[in-house]
């Protein structure tokens, strides 16, 4: 990337946080809680896009994790314990949950994977629905309040915004360590990996507590926003929304479950209003999306941007390129990969 | 626990799982073929389910029922084969997610046009109703009367497989797809066949679960998850492996019901840990 390049996209990003920043002062309270609503949709897509994207795990189930933290917190505060007995108690469930899903998955990869997610969310759903006693069955357990100090709409939204930059940061930082490298390897050739010495289940086990935590984070926070939890946030609808939105906005990339999410979300609050068959288009959007733009909102749009870059002026890398590949076939067949 | 409550429970087990069997076999042997996980397999029921239901309710015949039922599920198979997979074909994630998206419009629409009450076959209409009663024991005959059809077409689809050309151009495609075309079989159409074939007996299952559980937009998903531990238990792509697994979770399942109520919907999850643990590639599954 070039410097000039470099100067441009911090610039945008820094607009972005400092616009996202000013909304509370100047949107009324329903869009405000719309947005909070989408980054915690967005935090929880990113604890799925952070395992489809490093590590070629797409999960179906990733509600579930989130909902065993949602209600750790719900059932401590109902208990009457204060708040940090109550987010220890989320994390606990958050530790158990991403462990016991970590456990069953690590050894299988693409499909299998795929399944065996959606079939942890579904018992984490089964207890959710039948443990009664415990979980309120099927009314779930209702009067969740929010702690003094994030009471207020526009409070919990900065606290929701806050946890979504951090979230993003910190995925980012652990897509480029050694570990995030390590995984990518396995994304790519799993043999391999397995051949040069990695014990490769460990490390999918490591991604998935990883991106457990985040599911979990996600997971407390909805239920702060709703005031409530019941076994519909485990359930198969709200795994593969999230993972929708992830596939809708980009797999792998930054800013791909933002955009999936905000998607989503203003389908399922602004366009149900209007249209009651939003689900049906969104599905349609969804399958169009697989086939003609398969690397999704944010991954069509930035391929665009390259394209058109280098068009109007060649940026000094694909000089390079074209140096060390003069057949313009070869050119074009290698930029089919990307 | 009297012989007669065991053998009828024994019954109930085997009778559900007569039917995760007519499921399950069609998503493994999609699987086994085409490599694909087919999710769209839970919507393939609710069409045959949701179709059996009408028709049966305007004609008052459960045979016509389960042919619509059938039918239905085989056109929206082919539909999605021919319209859709086949554009993704050999790319293993856009087709499991092009699935997902047919699983979630295909509920949707289903929601829209029946509404989200409960529903179910009304029974009898040519279809066996009322009880079974030998001295002590009773038991209804619906649920005998669906292990016989899924032990007819269980034996069917056993021979077709093993004996004829059609079976043996399938195994050949399971073995090596490569070496299959390269002999002059057209891969293509035996992908096709193969999923429509598979649709429809989802589409039975469909219609003759419809008369054994109550029917909803959520019916789909649910029979999905049941046939995924199913194929899971048993092994990807294995018909021996979605007999044994479906009658094993169809016997835990009942068995459960009674002796932990509160846990029935868990203990069919159990098997499928052990075997993921111990067995990942399921018990009558190839190693990846």
């Amino acid at each position: 990337m070039s410097a000039r390049t470099a100067v441009v996209k911090w610039t945008v990003i820094a607009a972005l946080v400092a616009v996202a920043f000013v909304l509370p002062y100047v949107l009324g309270s329903y869009y405000v809680s719309l947005l909070s609503i989408a980054l915690v949709a967005a935090i929880l897509a990113s604890s799925i896009n952070v395992l489809a994207g490093n590590a070629g795990l797409v999960s179906l189930g990733h509600a579930g994790i989130a909902a065993a933290a949602g209600y750790g917190l719900a059932w401590a505060y109902r208990q009457g314990w204060d708040l940090w007995g109550q987010l220890g108690m989320a994390l606990l469930m958050t530790v158990v949950a991403s462990v016991l899903y970590g456990l069953i998955s690590m050894r299988t990869r693409g499909i299998s994977f795929l399944m065996v997610t959606l079939a942890a969310g579904m018992i984490v759903y089964g207890i959710a629905y039948r443990w009664s006693s415990v979980t309120g069955g099927t009314n779930g357990l209702p009067g969740i309040r929010r702690p003094a100090g994030i009471a207020e709409y526009w409070q919990f939204y900065f606290l929701v915004l806050l946890a979504f930059l951090i979230v993003t940061i910190a995925l980012i930082v652990v897509g480029r360590s050694s570990f995030g490298l390590t995984l990518k390897g396995i994304r790519d050739s799993e043999t391999r990996m397995v051949s040069l010495g990695y014990n490769v289940p460990l490390y999918k086990f490591g991604a998935m507590l990883v991106s457990g935590a985040v599911a979990g984070i996600a997971g407390v926070l909805a239920v702060w926003h709703s005031e409530f939890i019941s076994p519909v946030a485990a359930g198969f609808q709200e795994s593969a929304m999230s993972m929708i939105m992830v596939a809708l906005g980009g797999i792998g990339t930054v800013l791909g479950p933002l955009v999936g999410a905000g998607l989503v979300v203003a389908f399922q609050h602004m366009l149900s209003s209007v249209f009651e068959r939003w689900q049906t288009l969104l599905g349609v959007l969804f399958i169009l999306s697989v086939i003609f733009a398969p690397q999704g909102i944010v991954g069509g749009v930035s391929d665009l941007v390259r394209r058109i870059r280098r068009r109007s002026g060649t940026p000094p890398r694909e000089v390079l390129a074209v140096q060390f590949h003069p057949d313009p076939q070869h050119r074009d067949t290698s930029r089919k990969d990307k | 626990m009297s012989g007669v409550f065991l053998l009828q429970q024994l019954l109930n087990g085997i009778s559900f799982g007569a039917l995760l069997f007519l499921i399950a076999s069609g998503f493994t042997l999609v699987f086994g073929l085409m490599r694909i996980s087919n999710l769209a397999h839970g919507a393939f029921y609710l069409v045959g389910a949701y179709l059996a239901v009408v028709t049966v309710a305007a004609t008052h015949s459960f045979w016509l029922g389960l042919l619509v039922g059938a039918v239905a599920a085989a056109v929206v198979g082919l539909g999605l084969e021919r319209g859709l997979l086949r554009r993704v074909r050999g790319r293993e994630m856009p087709e499991v997610l092009l699935t997902v998206g047919v699983l979630f419009v295909i509920a949707d629409l289903v929601l829209w046009i029946f509404g989200g009450d409960p529903k179910s076959v009304n029974s009898g209409n040519g279809a066996p109703s009322g009880a079974l009663v030998i001295g002590d024991f009773t038991y209804p005959q619906y649920r005998l009367f669906i292990i016989g059809v899924t032990l007819v077409i269980g034996v069917a689809l056993f021979l077709a497989q093993r004996y004829s050309k059609f079976g043996a151009i399938v195994r050949a495609g399971v073995d090596n797809r490569e070496a299959a075309s390269a002999l002059g079989i057209d891969i293509d159409r035996v992908f096709t066949w193969v999923f429509v074939l598979g649709a429809a007996l989802a589409g039975i299952a469909g219609a003759i679960g419809s008369g054994l559980l109550s029917l909803s937009p959520t019916s789909g998903t649910e029979m999905l998850l049941y046939a995924m531990v199913v194929v899971i238990v048993g092994g990807l792509g294995s018909i021996t492996g979605a007999a044994v697994g479906a009658v094993l979770i169809g016997l835990i399942d009942a068995f459960t019901k009674v002796l932990f109520p509160e846990f029935a919907y868990f203990t069919i999850f159990a098997p499928m840990g052990l075997v993921l643990v111990f067995r990942p590639q399921g018990l009558f599954g190839r190693a990846a």
